[in-house]
């Protein structure tokens, strides 16, 4: 990663994708978990950010079998 | 004989060719509206939207080396919460000419003519193709969000200046063998960066996107390079903050942070996408291409992270869609590209599993796509030229086109626009301006003004432009008192007391963006004497109750 002249591949980049959606999403859902004293469940903007990380997640799926080609 | 020789009859390229001239022309239409709007909001002596009088007060401040950022707890209760670099660049005119509105709304449309270079710039560098270039920088102009906010004196739009010319200048970079060269384009991408940040803070998707960029293509140069990027913003910002005591913090940046209303975001996506949607779907289509066929470019990076996170922040006080310009920028040029390469029939496809589900089945149809191609493309600028329609129906010309084409006002001084239904209704957060002002209106503006200056003691005007004009003091910045207030950091124990004792001769309001407990005094303090019309909007005359 550090030599000059490295680049992303798209499995590389899929990979990330999915380890941020799969962060992302589980950080939205322990905050409800965690913050046991809150109400209302998850809310409309938790809502939209679980949308968001499971398309990321979706994504870097889909760019993983595209091997060593660079991003 | 190539494949679409065989396909086409003579006539298909001219009536191509046709329909690319007929689309210029629109965009041309709209040139000529924009330059009409902003010929009357130069030659306008006082606040067109709502803000842009506080931009000149923070501009005659750094004429006189002072900062905007002020202790809004004491006399004259002003701040700023803009970063300030569009005030300094603005801050000679007032040298030269005194406080007025012309230079900076004239700024403002300069910037908007080099933004929309910038975009036929990267669209023919990547397409070569020079119809379609000048067709995407005419389009970013013909938007009515860039319509309307273009000629201001405002910020927003020279931000979105240097964020493009960052992008184009780092689009290539990381393929310049020669070394200082890359490293000279590395400089003055990063500079115009820290630019459009010190313009405004939303370029921060600016930044990301090219830190993104820079990251996947070569993650050492990034890293080095961001990290030096960072040193030199975070320097400026420190030496801000010690040189105003903390106020450059507590003012542009605690009081920015705003709560998203998620329905009007949602009602200005909705908006976005229902004028551009015809540039929109095709810079979308460059998107998935480059994701999964060819390398990632930096455009569909910032398109991606504008549309997104600018788009959030419409919904915010304060925010609006303006907040879609970026957006608008990176549309123009995605679709630019797509345009150019249809019609030149450059696509290349990498083998994988999806070329070989979908590309390559599709192959055999090639000839007639490109075919197809020849008409669509300009039908795409047509299209849009039609969904971004807005001018005024009640000047010489302009009277006729709309009487030829059934055009119907649908805003003030016989404006339409068609960002509104035909009623007038828009998307929340929307700009109700557009219009063109009237000799009334600046009447009306003076009135104002003889009334402020018929009283000796200071006066409160929610548009700075009154106090200006007046040659007294602007006191107060009203939305900054509700941004800091909003925040629960405003106490405003010296501003009440002082209109308890009824301490100024006069209040204007307008849209009353005072904190509740400021607005609460004047009401307990004040009585309306009278209500003055300028500009559509109705301005409130409160005088010490006796």
């Amino acid at each position: 990663m550090w030599r000059s002249d490295f680049t992303f591949s798209k499995r590389l980049l899929g990979t990330l994708l999915v380890i941020l959606g799969l962060l992302a999403a589980g950080g939205i859902i322990a905050v409800d978990l965690l913050d046991a004293g809150r109400e209302g469940g998850i809310g409309p903007a938790q809502q939209l950010a679980l949308v968001v990380s499971i398309g990321l997640i979706l994504l870097g799926a889909t760019l993983i079998p595209l091997g060593h080609d660079p991003a | 004989m190539t494949q679409r020789e065989t396909m086409t009859s003579p006539l298909l390229p001219r009536a191509s060719r046709a329909l690319l001239i007929l689309a210029f022309l629109l965009l041309i239409f709209h040139l000529v509206v924009y330059l009409v709007y902003a010929a009357n909001l130069i030659a306008f002596p006082f606040d067109y939207d709502q803000g842009e009088g506080f931009e000149l007060v923070d501009t005659v401040m750094f004429s006189r080396g002072e900062w905007p950022y002020q202790d809004t707890e004491a006399f004259p209760f002003y701040s700023s919460n803009y970063p300030p670099l569009y005030h300094v660049i603005a801050a000679p005119f007032v040298w030269l000419f005194g406080p007025a509105y012309w230079y900076g709304r004239l700024l403002s449309l300069v910037s908007t003519f080099v933004t929309a270079g910038a975009i036929s710039y990267a669209v023919y560098r990547e397409s070569q193709y020079r119809w379609i270039a000048i067709l995407a920088g005419l389009a970013y102009l013909a938007s009515n969000t860039i319509y309307h906010v273009g000629p201001l004196f405002r910020q927003h739009i020279s931000m979105v200046m240097f964020e493009t010319l960052a992008v184009v200048l780092l689009a290539g970079v990381n393929e310049v063998q020669n070394k200082a060269r890359r490293r000279w384009l590395l400089i003055m991408g990063a500079a115009l960066i820290i630019a459009a940040g010190y313009t405004k803070q939303l370029a921060v998707v600016t930044a990301l996107s090219a830190g993104i960029f820079m990251f996947i293509r070569q993650p050492r140069r990034a890293i080095l390079w961001g990290l030096g990027s960072a040193a030199a913003g975070i320097a400026i910002f420190a030496w801000m903050t010690w040189a105003t005591d903390g106020e450059w913090w507590r003012q542009a940046i605690l009081a920015n942070v705003n709560e998203i209303k998620i329905l009007q975001s949602l009602a200005l996506f909705q908006q976005w996408f229902g004028l551009h949607g015809f540039l929109i779907v095709p810079a979308a289509l460059v998107v998935v291409y480059e994701l999964y066929f060819n390398r990632i470019s930096i455009y569909s990076i910032w398109f991606v992270m504008a549309v997104g996170i600018n788009g959030a922040a419409s919904g915010t006080w304060g925010g609006g869609d303006s907040y879609f310009a970026t957006a608008i920028a990176a549309t123009c040029i995605l679709s630019g590209i797509f345009a150019g390469r249809t019609l030149r029939g450059t696509w290349q496809f990498r083998s994988n599993y999806l070329s070989r589900l979908f590309i390559d089945p599709a192959r055999r149809f090639a000839p007639q796509l490109s075919v197809i191609a020849l008409i669509a493309v300009p039908v795409l600028y047509l299209g849009y030229g039609r969904a971004v329609l807005k001018m005024p129906t009640n000047l010489p010309i302009f009277e006729q086109i709309a009487q030829v084409f059934q055009i119907y006002p649908n805003a003030q001084n016989g404006f339409y626009d068609s960002a509104r239904t035909q009623d007038g209704q828009y998307a929340a957060g929307y700009a109700a301006i557009g219009h063109l002002t009237t000799a009334e209106d600046i009447t009306a503006g003076y009135r104002i003004v003889e009334m402020i200056q018929a009283d000796e003691r200071p006066s409160i005007t929610e548009d700075a432009a009154f106090n200006i004009v007046a040659g007294r003091e602007v006191i107060t910045n009203p939305t900054q008192l509700l941004n800091l207030d909003l925040r629960g950091i405003f106490r405003g124990d010296e501003l009440i007391g002082m209109i308890e004792e009824q301490a100024f001769g006069l209040i204007v309001l307008r849209a009353q963006f005072y904190p509740e407990q400021v607005l609460v005094a004047m009401g307990q303090h004040y009585e309306r004497s009278e209500t003055v019309t300028m500009n559509g909007f109705e301005y409130i005359i409160l005088r010490p109750k006796t």
